[in-house]
């Protein structure tokens, strides 16, 4: 594929005037957004922090950059830079020419005309951003207002209208007059992407615009970007950690590193050749969700660097297993790899990373674990827990003085599963689904539940005494989603971990012993007990959660979204760990997650969620290589792989709007007002969907399969609630993109 | 919404209704107007004392809860509040005083609130500069120094102007001058009187919204929301007025409800000190003077005013956040 | 950490704390710490512990006392006999202003410990208990804010002939009275920042282990709060050493014979221009009083809160332990 994107365009062998100087003369005259030698630091109380280390690219009209990084890798920074909307203390330097026009040196009023003009944003989280007292209408308009005084209010009403129309928001004249908080998350993000194009930009630049929201919605917001783009003809820089969210977009990639940029190419380049050892890492710490293949993440151990001292060497030779002396020795500047003169990566040993290299080669991934429980099957092992028609109903009431009932929200309505030894269980759905409300009832076992939960033997309703619910307790204890709040911050670890030992009436040097057993299971560094929670990274700190949990030997640990809130290569070092201590321990987990592919990398089986029932369960491989209810295959079809050609090419479902109040949910099947399966029903069909409510059932094998096998077919681990499984999709809520797009010059 | 309103009010209503009635137990047990009446010279009998007592609806020798069920009949039935030790009727003698000090407090509490909403933008604008420390600075000694004794200083310093003028600009006490000229002459006299209290009130109070407004902008100041605004082409001056200004807000109509009350209650201070007989000094002087009736009206009249406070600073609040409005 | 935004550059600043923190220091050394790097701060502590000890010791210097006339020195400007001066019926103001502050800091401390203690027991039962309970508490207190503070102190105090009255001495009433009305606020506050713990992941964590909740209360919420508290603690002194003050200055909280700062600074209100130093000293003292009350309260938060911004000077020297600081409440 080639590409007249160009990133990294200039020799980095000369100096930064000469580059600059070669960039204002030379820079393709087309290109629409060309920066060169960005640099911007922070003076801080520690010192200066050097937070983005000299950026080039140049963007072309239409075309998408993705900049890839973790946290504290600067491409947030990089973004506030080129908008001018870093705080006036921020230093930076180099140069930012927007169609040739340098905009670095502008003061706020002079980037006021480009702001929101020729040069828009989409920010992260849609919940603050949007100005919580004006109308969704009223912040529209005024951005049509700052660049276009002389607008009728008519005009402006209109075009606000048929902005919201286009990214998507059904009655839009009516929602114009809106509050935000009238709006869901990824409603509000529409109401950002409609405020950014709202003056046909030139560039348009999304700061990690779908991270804040649930994988439907977020595939909705890619398709309305995209939407965007191809309406506005903009030039796209796409800021994220995903590397699956920008593998279907970009054109071009930016790996970040550090504040630096490590590795730059087309896309293809960086995703199938990868020749930086972090890009290498950062592609294999990615579980994904299409592959069944269980081999382990490749965690990339260790911190980034901070960026108040200049680094002498290359700045990821900490982390990199490959690092010789050679490393240490300056920095690695940015060259052209051998293949490609477009793909530059900033390694000394990139071209001996060609194209043939695993980057299990590189990375040293542990062994695939194996649990003595694998062997035996599954309806010989022991159940650790078992719900039975578990609910969870909360009445919704209006009315000020005098309460009425108005109807019931069911958070979690008839919910039967089991756990056996050894195996992991997820649950996954969208929020809202009652994902959370089931750990809850698990976790809270109230005797007045009108399902039954029955931990290990001892059932919620025995529950009654404390000590049973103590025995009940040591049984199942839980990892937190936030490892930050799920530590309290006035206790040190040591007190952290001795917290259910005490509870559990162990003595001091028990609890001390067993605490320095703990450390080392989760690979923290024993000597290290006596540090406060805020002394460790995130990565470390859910190590510490899941030491606690595990401190009372349980045989069932609850995972709510244990990895959600970590980077990518921290991630990769928990799940493995996860995975190695339910072998080694033989432990069960009941896992809670909105990654389908954390789920498929680490669960032997999986149930589907939607509004409080379990709409598809089963094995993990037999449900996501063959998923039969529409739900999942929504779910399923919304999650972005990794892979370019792949995501350019296959057809997706895009669900159409969110997930809606249970309130609303109509008396037959939940999913029919969103079913792409029941869009496409002729309307004898659908009547059955809206009147019956299908059953959790396992699939028949079809008549010709039985008839081919003359033994009965053993029934595979898999129902579903649906009258159509398999059935056709709804062509509106079919999205192929032309691959045209893609691959034209 | 109205439901909503409604709502509060007849919950403060009930409240109203619980303190007072604790009040008037409160005062019923502890003031003995009859005691004072026997200090009298010439000495009156005790008979005397009781049946003058009577009379007036304050007889001391029924129990507390026998006065409190008649004291309760006369406001329900009749809109009675009773009579003072001295015989006159409580309803007649709060009419004129809560005029007066509603006169009093109606500018000091617009120009408190405006002022000290003002100054706080005023120097959260200039955070770090030299107008914002002098006058959060000022705030902050406003906070330490207690209500009376500014006023007193006020009132001291607006002396010494007269003293050093020569002349008699400022009236320091009373709320006018006996047999001014109606029209001009009496407006200006009006006026002259108004200006020590109100300007003692306002300088006292505007410390607390200064202090509060200024944080809440300066907490809006790097909000999503402003970036976001800044981004569609404001300049960060114009985003914060149009945008953290607003939102700034809210917080501080919510506090409206506390400092409504807490300028009357400071109003009882001023009062006393300016010798306006509005229904602060009146309720001092009252529970001097063993007054029980009096002492639990203006109780009443204080937990009304706070009751009052509320619901505006509901209503403030709707006004500003759309968030509420929508229950 | 979110792996989502890199814009925060403490973020960044703070990994590199992490790095190069190998000792580990306790929350309450860096936070004395803070408190002592904070020069008004330790001034305001340095006048308020002098003007304690002043108020106990004080009246060894001198031989008068509060009640003792010297019928040689009516209305006296200080001298070396009397070394703040004497008043119109020639009592000796040293005298009288050392008994004052006594009373006056006594009141304040009373007062501002018990209330912040009433205030933490209800706002905590109100959060633990929650449902009815909490409503019902609520309403009393609201109730409670409700009723004008200032009457029932007029009432109080100035009840003829209740028996109440005639037992305690009138400093004692005062604080009683104070105290039913000074918990209120912070008794909401506490109420409501319970509230969001109990929802914390930590709380959480706890009770899922099966910690009984009285340990929950006493390990994981009052430490949490606990610098609310103490915050509380030195501004309700303020609010309380101001109202006595206050009441007393307009005749209706400390009643002669008792002295207190208030009936002093009162009592000299008529003789400002003829017996001046009758009214300057006594408000001096308040004055330092109060002022250096409110200089630790300032010095305190900034200690506590890292994200305040009332000592914009302070905070480059604390920058260091306010980013380590950064991801606790």
């Amino acid at each position: 594929m080639s590409s007249e994107t160009t990133t990294g365009a200039t020799d980095p062998s000369q100096s930064t005037v000469e580059r600059l100087h070669v960039a204002g003369l030379h820079a393709p005259g087309d290109a629409v957004l060309s920066v060169r030698d960005l640099n911007v630091r922070f003076n801080t109380e520690n010192g200066v922090v050097h937070a983005v280390r000299g950026i080039d690219f140049d963007l072309l009209p239409g075309r998408t950059l993705g900049i890839v990084g973790e946290s504290g890798s600067g491409k947030s920074v990089t973004s506030l830079a080129i908008m001018g909307l870093l705080a006036p203390t921020a230093e930076v330097t180099g140069s930012v020419r927007l169609k040739g026009r340098e905009l670095l040196g502008l003061s706020d009023k002079a980037m006021c005309e480009y702001r929101g003009n020729e040069l828009a944003m989409v920010f992260q989280d849609p919940l603050s951003s949007l100005t919580p007292v004006f109308t969704v209408g009223t912040q529209i308009i005024e951005a049509l207002t700052i660049h276009n005084p002389t607008m009728s209010k008519k005009a402006k009403e209109a075009r606000a209208v048929e902005l919201l129309a286009m990214v998507g928001i059904p009655s839009p004249k009516d929602r114009l007059k809106a509050f935000p908080h009238e709006f869901s998350g990824g409603m509000r993000q529409r109401v950002m992407i409609a405020i950014a194009i709202a003056n046909n930009p030139r560039v348009l630049i999304a700061d990690e615009p779908t991270t804040a929201l649930d994988v439907t919605i977020q595939a909705q917001v890619l398709e309305v970007l995209h939407k965007a783009q191809e309406e506005t003809g903009a030039a796209v820089v796409m800021i994220t950690h995903d590397l699956g969210v920008v593998a279907g977009m970009a054109d071009d990639i930016m790996v970040m590193y550090a504040g630096k940029p490590v590795e730059t190419g087309a896309v293809d380049h960086i995703y199938y050749n990868p020749r930086m050892p972090y890009t290498m890492g950062l592609l294999g710490a990615v579980p994904r969700v299409d592959v069944a293949e269980k081999s382990s993440l490749v965690p990339i151990e260790g911190m980034p660097p901070n960026l108040l001292q200049a680094p002498t060497g290359c700045s990821f030779a900490p982390r990199c297993p490959l690092a010789s002396d050679a490393c240490l020795d300056g920095e690695p500047a940015l060259a052209p790899v051998a293949d490609d003169g477009l793909h530059r990566a900033a390694c000394i040993k990139s071209d001996s990373l060609g194209g043939t290299v695993d980057v299990h080669d590189v990375f040293a991934a542990p062994p695939v674990p194996v649990s003595r429980f694998d062997a035996i099957p599954r309806a010989e092992r022991a159940t650790v827990l078992q719900l039975t028609d578990v609910r969870k109903h909360f009445p919704l009431t209006r009315g000020a003085l005098i309460k009425r009932r108005i109807g019931t929200v069911k958070a979690v309505d008839g919910l039967s599963f089991d756990i056996r030894e050894g195996e992991c269980f997820s649950i996954v759905g969208e929020s809202g689904s009652g994902k959370t409300t089931t750990l809850l009832e698990i976790m809270e076992f109230h005797p007045d539940q009108d399902g039954e939960v029955v931990i290990g033997g001892l059932s919620n309703k025995q529950a009654a005494d404390a000590k049973t619910k103590g025995k009940m307790r040591r049984e199942l204890q839980m990892v937190f989603q936030d490892p930050t709040g799920a530590l309290d911050p006035r206790f040190t670890v040591y007190e952290v971990l001795a917290e259910p030992l005490q509870n559990a009436g162990m003595d001091r040097a028990a609890i001390k012993k067993r605490i320095m057993e703990l450390m080392k299971l989760v690979g923290l560094q024993p000597d290290h007990v006596n540090r406060f929670p805020n002394q460790f990274s995130g990565g470390q700190r859910q190590r510490i959660g899941i030491a606690r949990a595990l401190a009372v030997n349980p045989k069932l640990v609850v995972l709510d979204e244990p990895v959600s809130a970590l980077d990518v290569s921290v991630q990769a070092g928990v799940i493995n760990l996860l995975d190695q201590l339910r072998a080694e321990l033989g432990l069960s987990y009941l896992l809670v997650a909105h990654d389908l592919s954390v789920v498929r990398h680490i669960s032997n089986r999986v149930a589907v969620m939607y509004l409080g029932k379990i709409v598809e369960i089963g094995a993990v491989d037999r449900v996501f290589d063959n998923p039969r209810h529409p739900y999942t295959r929504a779910l399923l079809s919304a999650i972005p792989v990794p892979d370019p050609h792949l995501e350019r090419t296959r057809e997706r479902i895009i669900l159409q709007g969110d997930l809606p109040s249970p309130l609303q949910a109509p008396k037959g099947c939940n999913f029919a007002t969103r079913c792409p399966v029941f869009a496409a029903l002729p309307p004898a069909k659908q009547e059955k969907c809206l009147t019956l409510e299908p059953l959790l059932e396992a699939a028949a094998p079809s008549a010709a399969v039985q008839v081919l096998q003359q033994a009965p077919v053993p029934v595979p681990d898999q129902q579903f609630a649906c009258f159509y499984p398999d059935g056709e999709i709804d062509e509106d809520m079919l999205v192929v993109h032309e691959p045209a797009d893609h691959l034209a010059p | 919404m109205l439901k909503y309103l409604a709502k509060r009010g007849i919950t403060y209503v009930v409240m109203i209704f619980l303190t007072t009635s604790a009040g008037y137990f409160l005062a019923v047990s502890s003031l003995k107007p009859a005691l004072l009446e026997q200090e009298r010279i010439p000495r009156p009998t005790p008979e005397q004392v009781a049946n003058s007592m009577r009379l007036k609806g304050l007889d001391p020798d029924l129990s507390p809860w026998e006065r409190y069920v008649d004291w309760l009949t006369g406001i329900i039935t009749r809109w009675d509040w009773g009579r003072s030790p001295n015989g006159a009727y409580i309803n007649a003698e709060f009419g004129d005083r809560v005029w007066i000090s509603t006169r009093l407090f109606l500018a000091s509490i617009i120009l408190t609130l405006v002022i000290g909403v003002a100054l706080g933008v005023y120097s959260a604008a200039r955070q770090y500069k030299f107008q914002d420390r002098v006058i959060t600075s000022y705030s902050y000694l406003a906070y330490i120094v207690p209500a009376p004794i500014a006023y007193f200083l006020v009132q001291l310093g607006a002396i010494n102007i007269n003293e050093s003028v020569g002349d008699r600009i400022f009236f320091v006490t009373g709320i006018s001058t006996p047999g001014v000229a109606p029209g001009w002459p009496q407006f200006a006299d009006l006026m002259a009187h108004y200006v020590v209290p109100t300007v003692a009130i306002t300088l006292v109070g505007w410390g607390a919204y200064q202090i509060a407004q200024r944080q809440y902008l300066l907490d809006n100041v790097n909000a999503d929301f402003v970036r976001t605004a800044r981004a569609k082409g404001l300049s960060r001056n114009q985003a914060i007025a149009r945008h953290a200004l607003r939102v700034s807000f809210i917080p501080v109509a919510q506090s409206i409800a506390f400092t409504i009350p807490a300028i009357f209650a400071g109003g009882f201070f001023a009062e006393k000190i300016f010798a306006w007989p509005g229904v602060g000094s009146w309720s001092i002087d009252a529970i001097s003077l063993q007054d029980v009736n009096a002492a639990t009206a203006t109780l009443a009249y204080g937990s009304v005013i706070f009751a009052l406070g509320a619901i505006l600073a509901d209503f403030a609040t709707t006004l500003v956040d759309p968030r509420v409005r929508v229950q | 950490m979110t792996n989502l935004n890199a814009v925060d550059p403490a973020a960044v600043a703070q990994d590199a704390h992490l790095e190069s923190a190998d000792v580990v220091i306790g929350k309450s050394t860096i936070i004395i710490r803070r408190f002592l790097r904070n020069k008004t701060a330790v001034t305001g502590l340095a006048i308020f512990v002098a003007l304690t000890v002043f108020s106990f010791i004080g009246g060894f210097f001198t031989q008068w006392d509060k009640e003792t006339i010297d019928p040689f020195n009516i209305g006296m400007p200080p001298s070396g006999e009397h070394y703040l001066g004497t008043s119109q019926a020639g009592i000796d103001l040293y005298a009288m202003t050392v008994e004052g502050t006594r009373i006056s800091i006594l009141i304040g401390l009373v007062v501002g410990l018990v209330s912040v203690l009433i205030a933490a027991v209800y706002g905590c039962s109100m959060a633990y208990f929650g449902g009815k309970v909490d409503k019902v508490m609520l309403f009393i207190l609201e109730a409670l804010i409700m009723m004008p503070a200032l009457l029932v102190v007029a009432v109080a105090t100035s009840g003829g002939g209740a028996g109440l009255k005639r037992d305690l001495p009138s400093w004692l009433l005062l604080i009683i009275v104070l105290l039913v009305f000074s918990w209120m606020g912070t008794a909401r506050l506490i109420r409501s920042m319970s509230m969001s713990l109990m929802q914390r992941d930590f709380v959480k964590a706890a009770q899922y282990m099966g910690v009984p909740p009285r340990r929950i209360v006493w390990r994981h919420l009052v430490p949490n709060i606990g610098s609310l508290l103490i915050l509380d603690i030195t501004r309700g002194v303020t609010a309380a050493i101001l109202a006595e003050v206050a009441f007393s200055f307009i005749g209706i909280g400390i009643k002669v014979p008792d002295v207190s700062l208030g009936v002093l600074i009162g009592q000299a209100t008529s003789q400002v221009s003829t017996f001046p130093w009758m009214f300057w000293v006594p408000l001096t003292v308040m004055f330092l009083l109060t002022g250096s009350l409110a200089m630790m309260n300032d010095g305190l938060r900034d200690a506590f809160d890292p994200s305040s911004t009332s000592s914009g000077k302070a905070k480059k020297a604390k920058a260091r332990t306010i980013r380590a600081e950064k991801k606790t409440p």
